[in-house]
């Protein structure tokens, strides 16, 4: 398609960010304070609506006049349920706050709002550079960020696309639209783009394959089927900033001559279905969507289809089938869906992140998006940091910054003055390295060299207390689950992987277990048929190769080195630490397994004891009285005192 | 296995046909059908199944292979408070198999069962997406996280007590009048 | 036509044919499950009929590769056989083996390939691990032995091709999978009474029709 005449798309445009700015100027001179509230999902599930109904309550109360602002996600999950509070009359600066509970929410009310007094002690930062109180920014967890994709999360309301254009939104369009496709191509070409969903491929090249198929019907597909149990990344980016995606998907649309595009998410996440649907239904009420895009001869709709829970559909061709009508099993690639796709179309499928990382490549330019990253990975990459880690949640950092800048400096390293032991990156599919690849730089290509993989992006830390064998069957258990079932080494395969770790995890483990976990590995990854099975047994694989000390303990010794497989297990009360009377063991305990001795100590009945470790827990730190051991014989017996001694000694 | 159908549900499947109705017969309307279904009855008993190829003029045996093959899909009904308890890997890490094992044995049922009195079923659900609040369970749609084993017991005794509060409400209500 | 040389050989081939059939035609068998003589679109899901072409790092799949001149094949190279044997293993540790009981004894495809890579009717030291329930009996003339088949699909793909329409399918998922006749109610009695494509097809007498009306 050739470029049209588009003076008129620019001055349809103009005026729709005249109105843009016009409703961010009322925002801004509106009379009273701010309080910018995340609402995505994490936020609602750490209390956000009782905070926002705890705002609106006390600000009616009080007859104070505030605007209370919905916006996304920033990714600082460790801070949930966080309030940004704008309040200029007073003099302070906007001011994070964290963990703002229903009770705090009012507190601030009265004493901030009311007041004037933002009680230092609860803040976190302030959002700007000022002179009375130090900015967030001069923390590792926001300065060592960079943010590409996720710039506009957690300050725009998602839900409005007047604030997405107010802050430079769908100028990227308006530019693509006056030049060619070819020219589009040559751009994401030379930024080295390479797509967010765990492979790499260029995302240019993609294009360029796709804008050169002689079939006339070719769709877009936005894969936000999310499945890695510990990644949400991509859901964040849908419930905070929608019409980045939609708008990178419009210009790869326009690109490579699609006319229909599809955003294919999971069901399990409705806020982000809600949000992307109120998207779509703005962006076509201003002409960006739909028949003839800002008056030019472009026209593209964008449906979206809810997947089904199976994380064998993040697989394009099992994506493509499910989407069909059809069980979500993969075919063979060659042909890839870019010949032969949706309904037998070309189709272009690409992750979310790779779509929202072209609006502003487009924006500022290959060689700017160039100068983020290393040479062979451009960009940033965004993680979700879990697990063993003091501030838990999304990083965006540019590609290159290693392993131990993001777990120690970013997120805080581990919490309880524990030791680091190993870190898996990329899922299911991905590995774990251990502490001498802390070093190793985050890219493509120096992740999947050392085992692991970009993958969906998902980070889980582990320290001294988490046990190699256990997690590894944790995500054979998952994929175990999870594998469609069509072809004989990723469905049979994966369940002796599963079976045979179980085994090991019990304590039954047998002297062929690891000869036999490294071969049976190797042949699923050679022998499966698709990407799924092919990278089932990473986490396996990567740590016999780094923790095989974990997996001798389990099988030759029975013992487990990390204290986690429960049946290796055993907890004890020290009876020279255990206070005479107290009773906090007992009180905690879900099976009835702590009994008194007869000096009215206690002691632990191993029959009964489900080890859940509620007793470490419950145990006051000055006594510090429950031990726990691996393997169970080392805890030593203590006898249950018969019945009627133990009525009378409660009597 | 047979249709064995509430009264309510009676009167949802009729529902469901005029809605049915309105959905195209193309083949890609297959998984969009059945997820309404199960929205509106919660699952999707065989009878509707049955239905929906009838609809796409399909065998039921195709509608039945799709709908076994998505996690999305049940064919019992859940309880009135569905505990979902999440086994994402953040949770796996911080104890998520102890929770459910807890509330498997205070509720006396497994996994993907409902208690006889149709008041809770237990299901495992892979990452609600609040790692950092980790091990999370929801009831209902009420999430709870940083949870202990300790802490189902009296969650499990709250829904009850609220049960019983809404009756004697109730039976207080209607004496009343 | 196109000459490739597999084992050293020269073979013939007609463009556009896949590998596999090109050295089956030839008299040069590479254990397979899955493939169908005359169906283009082939499922790849048993992953038997690894070969190794040169230039090409790992073994492939020969139902996946069209035929090209001047191909160099190998059929028979350690790393093609560890990855049958396993496969087989595999099938067999998920495998009720009661061949003495078995119609398909002595024409069954699992003992045919055992004998041909040498193995025993075993799974090595795989647990062995059955399915519930053992026969599904719900089909008003077939019967349906879940612990002998090997999920190859053909039979779906045969009744597909044959009738427009499955009546048979997969269910489930994983390693639950299994082929299932649900809704094939009364009506088909006839039909399939007729047809039985199916039974004929299997390799494994997993489908046999039903013994006593």
């Amino acid at each position: 398609m050739n470029p049209v005449n588009n003076t008129s798309s620019d001055q349809i445009f103009s005026a729709i960010q005249e109105e843009a700015a016009k409703r961010r100027k009322a925002n801004e001179e509106a009379p009273g304070c701010k309080i910018h509230i995340g609402m995505a999902t994490c936020g609602i599930a750490s209390g956000a609506l009782e905070t926002k109904a705890a705002f609106e309550d006390a600000l009616s109360q009080r007859g104070i006049e505030a605007r209370i602002h919905t916006v996304g996600c920033i990714g600082h999950c460790y801070a949930e349920p966080y309030v940004i509070i704008d309040h200029p009359e007073s003099g302070f600066p906007p001011i994070f706050y964290p963990d703002v509970t229903a009770g705090k929410a009012k507190m601030l009310t009265k004493l901030f709002l009311e007041e004037g007094d933002p009680r230092l002690e609860h803040i976190l930062g302030a959002t700007e550079e000022n002179e009375m109180i130090p900015s967030v920014m001069e923390f590792p967890r926001f300065n060592l960020e960079k943010r590409v994709v996720m710039e506009k999360c957690g300050r725009i309301d998602p839900e409005d696309i007047y604030e997405y254009i107010a802050e430079g939104g769908y100028t990227a369009l308006v530019n693509c639209l006056r030049r060619t496709p070819a020219e589009i191509i040559e751009e994401i070409q030379n930024s080295g783009l390479r797509g967010r969903g765990g492979a790499g491929f260029s995302t240019g090249r993609k294009w360029e394959l796709a804008r050169q198929t002689q079939q006339k019907d070719k769709f877009v597909i936005c894969n936000a089927d999310e499945g890695d149990p510990g990644a949400y990344m991509d859901r964040t980016l849908l419930e905070s900033n929608p019409h980045q995606i939609i708008e990178g998907m419009i210009i790869c649309a326009y690109a490579t001559g699609a006319r229909q595009a599809l955003v294919y998410v999971r069901a399990e996440y409705p806020l982000a279905v809600k949000i992307v649907h109120t998207a779509i239904e703005q962006a076509k009420s201003l002409g960006l969507l739909g028949k003839g895009i800002l008056g030019t001869a472009f026209d593209l709709e964008i449906e979206i289809f809810e997947g089904s829970g199976a994380f064998v559909c993040g697989e394009e061709t099992a994506l493509i089938r499910s989407i069909e009508g059809y069980r979500g099993m993969p075919r063979h690639r060659p042909p890839y869906p870019v010949e032969k796709g949706l309904w037998e179309k070309p189709t272009i499928i690409n992750n979310v992140k790779t779509l929202a990382s072209v609006p502003p490549i487009i924006e500022n330019g290959a060689a700017w998006y160039r100068e983020i990253g290393t040479e062979n990975s451009p960009g940033t990459a965004i993680f979700s940091v879990v697990g063993n880690v003091t501030h838990p949640g999304l990083v965006e950092i540019p590609m290159g910054v290693s392993l131990r800048t993001l777990i120690f400096d970013i997120c805080g390293g581990i919490p309880n003055k524990k030791a680091f032991k190993a870190v898996q990156i990329g899922g299911p599919s991905g590995g774990c390295l251990p502490e001498k690849f802390l070093d190793t730089p985050i890219d493509f290509d120096s992740l999947t060299a050392a085992g692991a993989m970009m993958g969906s992006g998902g980070m889980v830390v582990m320290d001294e207390d988490n046990c190699l064998v256990d997690v590894s069957r944790y995500f054979l258990d998952f994929t175990q689950k999870e594998s469609c079932g069509k072809c004989t080494f990723c469905r049979i395969g994966s369940y002796h992987l599963l079976d045979t770790l179980e085994r090991l995890t019990k304590g039954e483990g047998r002297e062929t277990d690891l000869d036999q976990l490294q071969q049976l590995s190797e042949d699923i990854k050679n022998g499966s048929l698709c990407g799924l099975g092919k990278t089932a047994p990473n986490p396996v694989l990567t740590s016999l190769r780094y923790f095989k000390e974990d997996y001798i303990a389990h099988a030759e010794e029975k013992r487990c080195p990390g204290l986690t497989c429960r049946a290796l297990i055993a907890f004890y009360i020290d009876l020279d630490k255990c206070a005479r009377g107290c009773d906090a063991c007992v009180g905690v305990c879900p099976t009835e397994a702590i009994f008194t001795t007869s000096n009215r100590k206690k002691g632990v009945d191993q029959s009964l004891c489900v080890k859940c470790g509620e007793c470490v827990v419950a145990c006051p730190p000055e006594y510090d009285a429950v031990e726990k051991v691996s393997p169970p014989g080392l805890a030593p017996i203590i006898e249950r005192p018969p019945e009627p001694l133990a009525k009378k000694i409660v009597s | 296995m047979i249709a064995d159908l509430s009264a309510d549900e009676e009167k949802i499947l009729n529902d469901v046909k005029i809605r049915l109705a309105k959905y195209g017969k193309e083949r890609g309307q297959l998984i969009p059908i059945l997820q309404m279904i199960q929205d509106k009855l919660a699952y999707l008993p065989h009878i509707t199944m049955e239905m929906v190829a009838q609809h796409l003029d399909i065998p039921p045996s195709e509608v039945f292979g799709v709908a076994t093959f998505y996690n999305q899909f049940r064919f019992n009904p859940p309880g009135r408070n569905p505990v979902k308890v999440c086994l994402g890997t953040a949770c796996h890490v911080r104890g998520g198999d102890i929770i459910l094992e807890n509330f498997e044995r205070k509720l006396e049922i497994k996994e993907g069962e409902t208690t006889s009195d149709k008041e809770f079923s237990i299901e495992r659900v892979a990452c609600v997406g609040c790692c950092a609040l980790a091990p999370v369970t929801l009831i209902g749609e009420t999430v709870h996280g940083n949870m202990a084993p300790s802490k189902v017991e009296g969650l499990v005794m709250r829904v009850q007590i609220e049960k019983e509060m809404k009756e004697r409400e109730k039976q207080k209500n209607e004496s009343g009048q | 036509m196109l000459t490739l040389t597999v084992d050293g050989k020269e073979i013939q081939a007609k463009k556009g044919t896949t590998l596999l059939k090109a050295c089956l035609d030839n008299d040069i068998y590479i254990p397979n499950l899955c493939y169908i003589d005359g169906i283009e679109e082939t499922a790849a899901s048993c992953r038997l009929c690894f070969v190794e072409i040169e230039g090409e790092e790992k073994p492939v799949t020969s139902c996946t590769v069209p035929v090209k001149a001047s191909l160099k094949v190998k059929t028979d190279t350690p790393a093609v056989r560890r990855l049958q044997k396993t496969a087989l293993r595999l099938l067999l540790s998920v495998h009720h083996v009661d061949c003495k009981n078995c119609p398909a004894n002595k024409k069954c495809a699992l003992q045919d390939m055992a004998k041909f890579l040498k193995v025993g009717l075993k799974p090595g030291h795989l647990q062995h691990c059955l399915k519930e329930p053992e026969i599904d009996t719900s089909h008003p003339c077939l019967d349906y032995y879940t612990n002998r088949c090997v999920l190859c699909g053909k039979c779906i793909q045969v009744c597909l091709t044959h009738n427009g329409q499955p009546e048979i399918t997969f269910a489930r998922r994983g390693f639950n999978t299994v082929v299932s006749f649900f809704g094939t109610a009364k009506n088909e009695k006839d039909s399939c009474d007729e047809c039985i494509r199916c039974v004929d097809i299997c390799p494994v007498g997993a489908l046999v029709l039903k013994s006593s009306p």
